[in-house]
């Protein structure tokens, strides 16, 4: 790539004190980078519906009311997306995806999940990746109405996973006793996403 | 703002595409698999952000084309054109 | 067609046109030449390795080896604030290109010409403009192009001149967040009234390039197919959120 440098240019934002809470590779970065992969699907919220189904005993789906009326859980935290931008300190608010599961009674053969999306977007994660404390279906940012551009009515937030694994417009969540590569997954990102062990691509 | 300020044309591409085919793509065509359309590649919707772009039909919205590209290796995905014509007159020099 | 290689061009002058668009000249080695309408990628490297890499239409027409791209500074941009604001004769650049064969337009093509610009969206349409000039081309061509303010006008005397000439070009100016007293053209967004007033009938099949903000650029498709012409002869070059016409 040889030895080129523009004079005076500076990436935009600098690490600074928060260098610890980034994970490799990442940058500091104060607002919420909007970044689709395809039009913004528009959702009624009489039709919205949030389904758990697959390998569950008892697979259901939510209205728009009901899944309101689930115990409220909040995540305050950092988000990081793979394209090198973490927001530190954001808050969500939704549902837990455990409750949601303890609901549906997954089968002992769940291992995966498919998250499925209004729009066709799809990601995958392994169950362990969605329990535990660790993933939300969401439907409130920072206190307000999750915008449509970021996912908005809900989106599921897997914040300890590159961001494209919390997907926007989320559906629902299909439980399966196999993997199942999504949208970025099956186009060389890598299946897992942890970004503490700086997993982007297929093949880190 | 939403993706309607985000939405862009195939030229948006040309640099991506001419990298990995050597071609300059936005003037050549292609069949949509889904609903048979016929476009010049610059002719295609695109959402582009780090992580890659799709290309949509403009007629029925499909992807024709998904790339992504993280150091030095790009991915790309197909299954949306039935098929694709490379002109040699449109082939790029090093 | 055209090379893919990254190529290191020197800035050559540095001039204002607007209170935020600036034109730069650049001087690049073995420059093939290129087709009005087509971009360069631009690619900037900071001390620490860091690359970002932007799209800039190509403004000039084609002349050698010297090549000019206006770039409209966006505020919370990460690139434009650096070309459109730090960049000195002398500088250099990296830049690959020419590219984009899809938005093109040169005189053999001929018209009815109908250009529709929404701010910085000018530029591509303007490479169109100063090739059909020193072509000596009188293919009939309107350039419709919608500013917020007469200052925010890129290229102004030059689009005076070219008018002026009498041969075959008119410019219509909108201005829609604010006019000078006396203002007797367009105050409003683009729309279907104002297309049909200076753009051609279906008839006559003129070939339209639309060129901004993705916004503007979609209504104008939009109006224009829905005014009867032909969608294959309407090309449009989509901006992105480059802020508001």
């Amino acid at each position: 790539m040889g030895g080129f440098v523009s004079r005076g240019f500076k990436r935009r934002r600098a690490d600074g004190g928060e260098a610890k809470r980034l994970p490799p590779g990442q940058y500091a970065e104060p607002g919420f980078p909007v970044l689709t992969a395809g039009p913004t699907p528009r959702v009624d919220l009489a039709e919205w519906r949030l389904k758990v189904e697959g390998l569950a005993a008892t697979p259901r789906e939510w209205t728009w009311e009901e899944v309101q009326d689930l115990p409220r859980s909040v995540f305050e935290g950092d988000i990081h997306c793979v394209t090198r931008w973490s927001k530190l300190g954001t808050s969500f608010a939704g549902v837990s995806v455990d409750t949601l599961l303890e609901a549906v009674e997954p089968r002992p053969d769940a291992s995966h999940a498919v998250a499925f999306c209004y729009g066709g977007y799809t990601t995958n994660l392994p169950l362990e990746d969605l329990t535990g404390g660790k993933a939300w279906v969401v439907w409130e940012h920072e206190g307000e109405p999750l915008p449509a551009e970021h996912g908005g009515p809900a989106r599921l937030l897997v914040p300890h996973l590159y961001f494209w694994k919390s997907a926007k417009w989320v559906n629902g969540l299909r439980l399966l006793d196999h993997d199942a590569p999504g949208f970025w997954e099956s186009l060389g990102y890598h299946n897992h996403g942890d970004p503490w062990r700086e997993e982007r691509y297929w093949g880190d | 703002m939403d993706e309607t300020d985000l939405r862009l044309d195939g030229n948006a591409l040309a640099g991506m595409l001419a990298d990995v085919f050597g071609f300059e793509m936005t003037v050549e065509w292609g069949g949509c698999s889904g609903c048979g359309a016929v476009n010049q590649l610059g002719a295609l919707l695109v959402y582009a952000h780090g992580m890659g772009a799709v290309a949509c039909c403009p007629g029925c919205g499909q992807y024709l084309l998904r790339i992504a590209r993280g150091e030095g290796r790009w991915w790309l995905d197909m299954r949306g054109l039935a098929w694709l014509q490379l002109d040699e007159q449109a082939r790029m020099t090093g | 067609m055209g090379r893919l290689s990254w190529r290191v061009a020197t800035v050559a002058e540095v001039r204002q046109e607007t209170p935020r668009a600036v034109s730069l000249a650049l001087d690049v080695p073995d420059w093939d030449g290129h087709l009005p309408g087509q971009h360069v990628d631009v690619r900037l490297t900071a001390e620490d390795g860091y690359q970002a890499e932007r799209a800039y239409s190509i403004a000039s027409a084609p002349a050698g080896e010297r090549v000019e791209l206006t770039v409209e500074r966006l505020d919370d941009g990460e690139v434009s604030p650096y070309l459109a604001g730090e960049l000195r004769k002398g500088d250099q650049l990296e830049l690959r290109g020419p590219v984009g064969g899809y938005f093109v337009w040169e005189p053999d093509r001929g018209g009815p010409l109908l250009l529709v610009a929404g701010g910085s969206g000018v530029v591509p349409l303007m490479a169109m403009l100063r090739q059909r000039a020193a072509a000596g081309s009188q293919v009939p061509a309107r350039l419709l192009y919608s500013s917020r303010t007469l200052e925010d006008v890129i290229y102004h005397e030059e689009l005076d001149r070219l008018a002026g000439a009498a041969d075959g070009l008119t410019v219509t100016h909108v201005l829609t967040r604010a006019q000078p007293p006396g203002w007797t053209g367009y105050a409003r967004r683009i729309d279907a009234v104002m297309l049909e007033e200076v753009g051609w009938r279906p008839g006559e099949r003129q070939l339209a390039y639309v060129c901004g903000p993705t916004r503007l650029v979609e209504v104008v498709a939009g109006h224009l197919v829905a005014l009867g012409h032909d969608p294959a002869r309407v090309r449009t070059e989509r901006f992105g959120p480059t802020g508001v016409p």
